[in-house]
């Protein structure tokens, strides 16, 4: 391989997250050397058709939280826009006040030893959460600004957690008959919340 | 939708050896799907496989952390090429870029220092602990599975 970048069009299945549209695909610039090995043991990771485990909330979850997915001890609230040098006691100064704080990890940059920027939050409750983000988002901590959601997000019905794509077809097709309305897919609007 | 919105974050890293294909992958769509996949056969014969999906705030700070890394300017042509220790791949669709490096494994940051090209790797070297670093929390947090 001589040149850095080779003008391609990009190869789509339909397996693939990028949906390219048709009409206006651009060409994309590759580069690197791991385009075009195909190794057959790179289908045994994240690109096998097996199934994946999902964390699935027990019925009395679906209470109303929008398009929040709880996780297997509570509700994750990500907090993005830290200083570099917010401490941990500052961000739990912060979110003390909405509920019982069961977890926080607050990431390090590996290179520079300080804050990478971003905390997640852990509640127990959806409220406290909720509470959480509605009061911080927006708010300033060390003179920079906080953004507040949670970090995890229900999985859109009928992507079907894995399996072969004709088990995630069948499945499709019958999340759609019954509940008659989500749509499927995978674009909602990124500026959607909750 | 254009290019400009395309996102795709890769990672893997693993070998062939006496224990079988021993690797740790993961990936996120940009539609908020991470999925995680770590096997070891040592002792315990076990292959993980999670899923979850994360909000757009959480995929808005990934491209944040990968467009600070500036690693789509980096290039893999002098990195060290893989080996029987075994691979890492990083592969990062961003808009209308899309790299897929591939290296050996690095052992510490000597590795990074004694290569061709210690400035491009090391940026890749720091980045890789950082999504790292983000998986284990998101996993941590939302399975409570101790990864490797």
């Amino acid at each position: 391989m001589s040149e850095a970048y080779e003008i391609d069009i990009p190869v789509v299945d339909d397996d693939d997250a990028m949906l390219i549209d048709e009409e206006t695909r651009p060409a994309v610039k590759r580069k690197g050397r791991g385009f075009g090995n195909e190794l057959k043991e790179s289908r045994d990771g994240v690109r096998s058709g097996d199934k994946y485990d999902q964390f699935e909330s027990a019925a009395d979850d679906d209470a109303p939280v929008g398009r929040a997915q709880r996780s297997v001890e509570g509700w994750i609230v990500l907090v993005v826009g830290l200083h570099e040098e917010t401490t941990e006691d500052e961000i739990t100064d912060k979110f003390a006040d909405y509920g019982e704080i069961k977890n926080l990890h607050l990431n390090l940059d590996r290179r520079t030893g300080f804050v990478k920027g971003y905390a997640l939050v852990e509640y127990e409750t959806f409220k406290e959460a909720k509470n959480a983000i509605d009061a911080v988002n927006g708010t300033k901590l060390l003179g920079s600004t906080l953004h507040c959601d949670f970090a995890f997000i229900r999985a859109p019905i009928g992507s079907g957690g894995g399996g072969t794509s004709s088990e995630r077809d069948s499945r499709d097709r019958t999340s759609k008959n019954r509940t008659g309305g989500r749509r499927r897919g995978r674009s909602s609007s990124p500026s959607r919340r909750h | 939708m254009g290019g400009d919105d395309e996102f795709y974050v890769r990672y893997y890293t693993g070998h062939m050896g006496r224990y079988g294909h021993e690797f740790l992958e993961f990936e996120f769509r940009a539609d908020g799907r991470c999925r995680y996949a770590n096997n070891s056969n040592y002792r315990n014969d076990s292959l993980i496989r999670k899923e979850m999906y994360v909000s757009p705030l959480m995929m808005k700070e990934l491209k944040r952390i990968i467009q600070e890394s500036e690693i789509m300017k980096e290039d893999d042509q002098r990195w060290p090429k893989k080996n029987v220790v075994g691979r890492q791949e990083l592969e990062i669709r961003l808009g209308n870029e899309h790299i897929s490096f591939e290296t050996a494994k690095i052992g510490s940051l000597v590795d990074v220092q004694e290569s061709d090209d210690p400035e491009g790797l090391r940026v890749f070297y720091y980045l890789v602990q950082d999504l790292k670093c983000l998986v284990f929390s998101l996993i941590g947090l939302h399975f409570k599975i101790k990864p490797i």
